[in-house]
């Protein structure tokens, strides 16, 4: 291999070096902005979805007191029922101050866990019913409990579904971003390799003394650091080869 | 449900001129299509008692509706009564017989001259048994076609998302006729000064079932039933009636509203299995209690099975004969349906053959452009007779109205009711703390293919009474 071919060997060299050193980095930065996008939203989605259950339930809770004094629990069957259609809303159960369910949305039954969990409960519970999936139920307590509680039970299939989607956006949109920006900087260290590779083959041109190469018009008439150094050289190969010149 | 308002108003004579332009309006195109020009020009012709007008309840609500101001007011020579009921879907047998009983009171009445001159037209909109088109064809009823009242409404969840939006009118003094439907939300506050009701409760025919049941030794009461307003209702009324005799229900189980026939019962049959019931009741509808009841009986669970009046008693028993080709009655042997009106059979009750007179001379139809699956209807139902005498009494209350009819009226009118004959042997009257005519339940199993009264419990489904096959 001749030294001029190593030159250009050791700029490809150069130039995939750059390639990687971008890479890792966009790499490094799509991963951590990925981790931490996953967690803030899936986090966050998870609780606004507790949330907006706690807040149906405390909603039913309050709409309840009167229907539910006045034992009208077709009217009672009927508000629910609404709130049912509620996306990822898929189970709803009134039980009374002595525990027993007086309306739900059940069908074909109410499920044994549910029959033997705790009808006053209000805090989040994490079930999973036979043949139905996994649920998160909260619960709101009717007239301070003295007249029941509302149960809701959100689909946390249906929610880890929707955090999937919300995450798998968020990782699309920044695998995008990685795309352009190393498209960009391979594009940007192209740019300002393709002329080091001009200069290079330049200098090769005044290494061999060929008279056409020494005096390539295309690079001595840059007006950036290239033509410089190539005028420069083309200087100093010219001293060289001059006796008396200074 | 037809899409088009095409505007096809049979009268009892040429066709009347629409009071209000935008019911007049030809369809979309400007013109009347030719069957619908057709027919108006037959009904004319021929005087059909029948005043019908149709609706487009897929067309959006226009925003923004406000009251005009009428106040109910009605033109000289008609009134506008808004149905909405179930002309589609798997509870059609319901809306459609119930419109077929009415139509026949109301056919005579509009031949005789309708009521004090004025023909009783009514304007129609499919619901399909679901609430959200029931609530939206009530504000187009009330704020668009500004009928006089709403009257024919079938179903529990349908009407109780009603209520609301007619105390929301209050002012205007919308009142609800004879619902198709038992449940209590419109017999008591805050929505019951809105409805006033012919037929028992729900209450009143769980409360039968149950006494009967408990009476004859089975005091294991489970219950099927829809997973809605109409299904807790009925399961309330269970759970009271058993109350009162220290007992609880037994079992428990559910479906949804619009199940077909076709569908699988096994896991609810089998839900009410473990329980080991004496008796289920089941409170739905036809197509959902026909397939529980065939179901029940395929997988051993031989115990009777009652149904309450909303059930549609021809419709469930229609789909069970069919249901067994080799031997029609497979199914129905353990059947027993409550009634809150009497046997359509029986014709030594005087409104029974007036009934069936009017049925058979009018064989009234639900119009065509509210057809949109197949059915045939019956030529008697107890659904039917329901109709007819809703349509009966309803006549009598618009004829007590002095001078021209406005809904500040009805109360009057409707109070003014009092020991009312309407030929079924129970007096009807009405009264500001009484909004329910009726109070009987009549009880019916079914014999030679058809419902007949039950007069002996206990001979037909005490614990004595089943022979070794299992059969009552």
């Amino acid at each position: 291999m001749t030294p001029p071919e190593q030159q250009a060997i050791r700029i490809k060299r150069l130039f995939r070096k750059t390639r990687f050193g971008i890479f890792v980095l966009f790499g490094a930065i799509v991963f951590a902005t990925s981790t931490l996008s996953i967690r803030t939203v899936s986090s966050q989605l998870q609780e606004e979805y507790e949330s907006n259950s706690a807040n149906i339930a405390k909603n039913i809770a309050d709409s309840s007191v009167d229907i539910l004094l006045n034992r009208n629990l077709a009217t009672l069957q009927s508000l629910i029922d609404q709130f049912i259609e509620i996306q990822s809303i898929r189970y709803i159960y009134i039980t009374s101050d002595t525990g027993e369910i007086l309306t739900h949305t059940f069908v074909p039954g109410v499920p044994d866990v549910i029959r033997e969990g705790d009808p006053h409960a209000t805090e989040p519970i994490e079930r999973s019913l036979p043949g139905m999936g996994d649920f998160v139920e909260v619960g709101s307590p009717i007239l301070a409990g003295q007249a029941g509680t509302v149960h809701v039970g959100m689909d946390l299939d249906l929610v880890r579904l929707k955090i999937q989607r919300a995450t798998g956006q968020q990782i699309a949109l920044i695998c995008i971003i990685l795309i352009v920006g190393v498209l960009g900087s391979i594009w940007f260290v192209k740019l300002a390799v393709t002329p080091l590779e001009e200069l290079l083959s330049y200098v090769v041109g005044l290494a061999r003394r060929d008279p056409g190469g020494m005096t390539d018009a295309r690079v001595l008439a840059r007006d950036d650091e290239i033509g410089e150094m190539a005028r420069l050289m083309l200087h100093a190969v010219k001293g060289e080869t001059t006796p008396g010149a200074d | 449900m037809s899409g088009s308002r095409k505007g096809t108003q049979p009268s009892d004579g040429p066709p009347v001129p629409d009071r209000d332009p935008a019911r007049a309006a030809p369809p979309p195109g400007g013109l009347l299509t030719r069957r619908s020009a057709i027919r108006a020009g037959l009904a004319g012709l021929l005087g059909a008692p029948f005043a019908t007008s149709l609706g487009a309840s897929t067309r959006p609500l226009a925003p923004g509706l406000r009251w005009s101001g009428k106040q109910g007011t009605q033109p000289d020579d008609e009134i506008l009564l808004g149905v909405s009921a179930a002309f589609s879907g798997p509870s059609r047998g319901l809306g459609t017989e119930l419109y077929r009983g009415a139509m026949s009171c109301f056919g005579q009445v509009n031949e005789q001259g309708g009521v004090n001159g004025r023909r009783i037209v009514l304007k129609l909109y499919d619901d399909g048994y679901q609430p959200d088109p029931c609530v939206e064809n009530t504000l187009r009823l009330m704020l668009e076609d500004e009928v006089f009242l709403l009257f024919g409404y079938v179903g529990t969840p349908t009407v109780t998302r009603v209520l609301p939006l007619l105390k929301k009118f209050q002012d205007q003094q919308m009142y609800i006729f004879f619902p198709f439907t038992g449940a209590q939300p419109q017999r008591e506050p805050p929505y019951g000064e809105f409805a006033f009701n012919l037929r028992a409760s729900y209450g009143q025919e769980t409360a039968g079932l149950v006494d009967n049941f408990v009476r004859i030794g089975r005091r294991r009461i489970a219950v099927f039933y829809q997973a809605d307003a109409y299904g807790r209702s009925g399961w309330a009324g269970v759970r009271a009636a058993l109350a009162r005799h220290g007992e609880t229900i037994a079992g428990e189980a559910t479906y949804r509203r619009g199940t077909q026939f076709t569908s699988v019962m096994r896991p609810q049959v089998e839900i009410l299995q473990e329980a080991e019931p004496d008796a289920v009741i089941c409170v739905g509808a036809y197509a959902a209690c026909a397939a529980f009841a065939r179901d029940a009986m395929d997988l051993g669970l031989h115990v009777p099975i009652a149904n309450l009046s909303f059930v549609g008693s021809e419709n469930l028993l229609a789909l069970l004969m069919d249901a067994s080709s080799d031997d029609p009655a497979y199914y129905t042997p353990w059947l027993v349906n409550s009634q809150v009106v009497p046997s359509y059979e029986d014709t030594s009750i005087p409104a029974v053959p007036e009934y069936r007179d009017l049925m058979t001379r009018y064989d009234p139809q639900v119009p065509e452009e509210l057809v949109v699956e197949p059915y045939d209807p019956f030529p008697y139902s107890f659904t039917s007779l329901e109709g007819y005498l809703d349509a009966k009494l309803l006549t009598e209350i618009l004829g007590r109205i002095d001078g021209t009819p406005e809904r500040s009226k009805l109360n009057d009118a409707v109070f003014s009711v009092r020991n009312y004959d309407l030929g079924i042997g129970e007096r009807v009257s009405f009264g500001p703390d009484r909004r329910q005519g009726l109070q009987s339940v009549y009880y019916t199993v079914v014999e030679d293919g058809r419902f007949v009264t039950l007069s002996d419990w206990d001979a037909k489904f005490g614990l004595d009474a089943t022979t070794s096959d299992g059969a009552p």
